[in-house]
């Protein structure tokens, strides 16, 4: 029962026009990333990206998929999280489908879950998406050499291939963490863009806080203080120091954000 | 069915309920929306729920159907009580609340299969049939294929009870189901609740339209300002609402002052008076007039309606609040 319920969560998602638009408009960011360094490089500016990861792109075009994701996980991605989030309840809600799926009955708190595996699936799917769009654009234009890292060395495309793999279910997590706090918004409205717009104010103001060093006792609790952190796949061997601790973090928020959704939608009338 | 046992007569009553509610009540903030609300709605029966707009309707149903916490009493679903009992009962419940909802991308059918696919009851291999088959009975297999976005109300509508209908209910919950409905619909949707109510199922319709539940209800269910202010089958509150007498005589006076004195209350209506008959009778009326030395011509049982019941439950509590009101005025001016 439960898996013919994920299955309608995830087909009614893909079915969304809003859905393939969005997709549509994330495998553009490889593509064009990939185009971009490869026309700079043409003209020997040596690469826009930041320094660092930008500088080992020039002929290594599986580290597109990473760059790609790492950029977008600052603001694309939370975006579209927060879209599904907002979606799941809080559009279903204002549809008055909700009530349909209550009244079936689908327990609260499993509708929960469905919702969150929903947004899970979705996520994983869009992150790999792009990562593979990442890897045929960034082999297409700047060709492979294998994959250099941020220490120097070069991994096999093999080596290459587990670390994208890794990075995609690391990005996914933070993902998942930021639409599980999202639905908890969800959860209490039936305004969908109430949710997108506290969810992005959100995470653009913990970036901005996160600049300022005179709240560095703040800083541990922000989720978005753990993204820069995950880049550290690209180094050779991984430190597992700052990974562990932004997956931690984004676990925690997974934790608060579900628990609260949970107790909002038990006690909710709709 | 005999019952020549010595089961009392009452046992029946309290197993064959659909649904049962005991002091239901709903407070959103400060405004109490339902309050004091004991519902019965017996197995078998077509209730109709009547109320004048924010009288209560929705809240209740939303209530039984475990959508919205009562603030106090309880509910009885099925035989199980709620929320508690909720995962049992529910599946057996189809129901069209506050208007359909659907998800205006997708087509009538899609939706549908969505659906369907929450529904507990339905196995998978039987979701493509279950679909057809709710389809063709609301009559949406033209526009099936299309999307919802572009739906009259009536398609919606039908959509809805779509959903409600599923799979076979042993309950089946409508709020206003006409609503936005063309006559012929409204037929439709007549028919598919008789068809309901000759398989056994119990059916719930709330209605401001009063001709809808006199043609299609068993029983009657009056709220008014968040509480049930009649319940019962249909013909006895017709009989017990419609006892008046209209009687036709010159001698207006006379005959006024005899009832007055017998304690009948009665009042002038056009050639004669129109009598209530509560607590007494016809024949103990015309007796009464006759020995008060007025003549009487002609005397008819007045015949009521549901719209006269409903006006007289819904307006004349409307009355007394009005001389209340004027009594609490005097009182602060004093």
């Amino acid at each position: 029962m439960i898996t013919r319920q994920f299955g309608s969560e995830v087909r009614w998602m893909l079915r969304r026009p809003r859905t393939l638009i969005g997709l549509f408009g994330l495998i553009l960011v490889p593509i064009i990333i990939s185009f971009g360094i490869w026309t700079a490089s043409d003209e020997g500016e040596g690469g826009g990206g930041p320094p660092g990861l930008g500088a080992i792109l020039q002929g290594n075009g599986m580290v597109v998929p990473i760059f790609t994701l790492f950029l977008s996980l600052n603001l694309l991605l939370p975006l579209v999280a927060s879209i599904w989030a907002a979606d799941g309840l809080a559009g279903e809600a204002q549809h008055g489908t909700l009530r349909g799926l209550l009244v079936a009955p689908v327990s609260r708190v499993r509708l929960l879950f469905v919702k969150l595996f929903g947004l899970t699936a979705m996520s994983l799917f869009a992150v790999t998406l792009m990562a593979v769009v990442g890897i045929i654009a960034g082999t297409a234009f700047l060709g492979t050499d294998g994959m250099m890292t941020l220490s120097g060395t070069t991994l096999s495309t093999a080596e290459g291939l587990l670390r994208i793999g890794l990075f995609i279910l690391l990005v996914t997590f933070q993902m998942v963490a930021i639409g599980a706090v999202a639905l908890a918004v969800s959860s209490t409205t039936e305004h969908p863009l109430v949710v997108q717009a506290a969810t992005m104010t959100t995470i653009i103001v913990f970036q901005v806080l996160g600049q300022f060093s005179s709240l560095d006792w703040l800083h541990p609790f922000l989720i978005t203080t753990g993204f820069p952190g995950l880049i550290d796949v690209m180094r050779d061997p991984i430190p597992l120091g700052q990974i562990g601790d932004s997956t931690l973090l984004a676990g925690c928020y997974l934790l608060i954000g579900t628990g609260l959704a949970a107790i909002r939608l038990v006690t909710k009338d709709s | 069915m005999t019952t020549s046992t010595s089961a009392p007569v009452t046992a029946p009553s309290k197993t064959a309920v659909a649904a049962r509610t005991r002091g239901l009540r709903k407070e959103y903030g400060s405004t109490v929306a339902v309050d004091r609300v004991d519902l019965e709605l017996p197995e078998g029966a077509v209730l109709g729920m009547l109320g004048p707009n924010g009288s209560g309707k929705t809240t209740t149903i939303r209530m039984l159907l475990g959508l919205v916490r009562p603030t106090q009493g309880e509910i009885e679903l099925l035989g199980r009580p709620l929320p508690e009992g909720a995962e049992q009962s529910l599946p057996h419940v189809g129901a069209l609340v506050e208007g359909p909802g659907f998800h205006p991308f997708l087509s009538g059918r899609e939706n549908l299969v969505r659906c369907a696919a929450f529904e507990p009851l339905l196995p998978r291999k039987e979701i493509k049939q279950a679909v057809e088959d709710a389809i063709e009975r609301v009559g949406l297999a033209q526009a099936a294929h299309r999307r919802y976005r572009g739906y009259s109300l009536g398609m919606k509508q039908r959509l809805g009870l779509a959903a409600a209908l599923l799979v076979p209910r042993k309950l089946v919950v409508l709020d206003e189901p006409t609503n936005g409905l063309d006559p012929a619909g409204t037929r439709e949707i007549r028919k598919i609740i008789a068809d309901l109510h000759a398989a056994g199922s119990t059916v719930l319709v709330s209605s401001h339209l009063l001709s809808e539940v006199e043609a299609t209800c068993t029983h009657v269910a009056v709220l008014h300002r968040g509480t049930v202010v009649a319940q019962g089958e249909l013909t006895e509150l017709l009989q017990a609402g419609g006892s008046a007498l209209q009687v036709i005589t010159p001698d207006v006076e006379a005959a006024l002052s005899a009832l007055r004195q017998a304690k009948i209350s009665a009042r002038p209506l056009g050639e004669g008076l129109r009598v209530e008959l509560a607590g007494t009778s016809a024949p103990q009326v015309i007796e009464t007039l006759v020995q008060g030395g007025a003549r009487v011509f002609e005397a008819t049982r007045w015949k009521t309606g549901l719209e006269e019941l409903f006006a007289r439950l819904t307006e004349a509590e409307e009355a007394e609040r009005g001389m209340s009101a004027v009594d609490t005025l005097d009182g602060g001016r004093r």
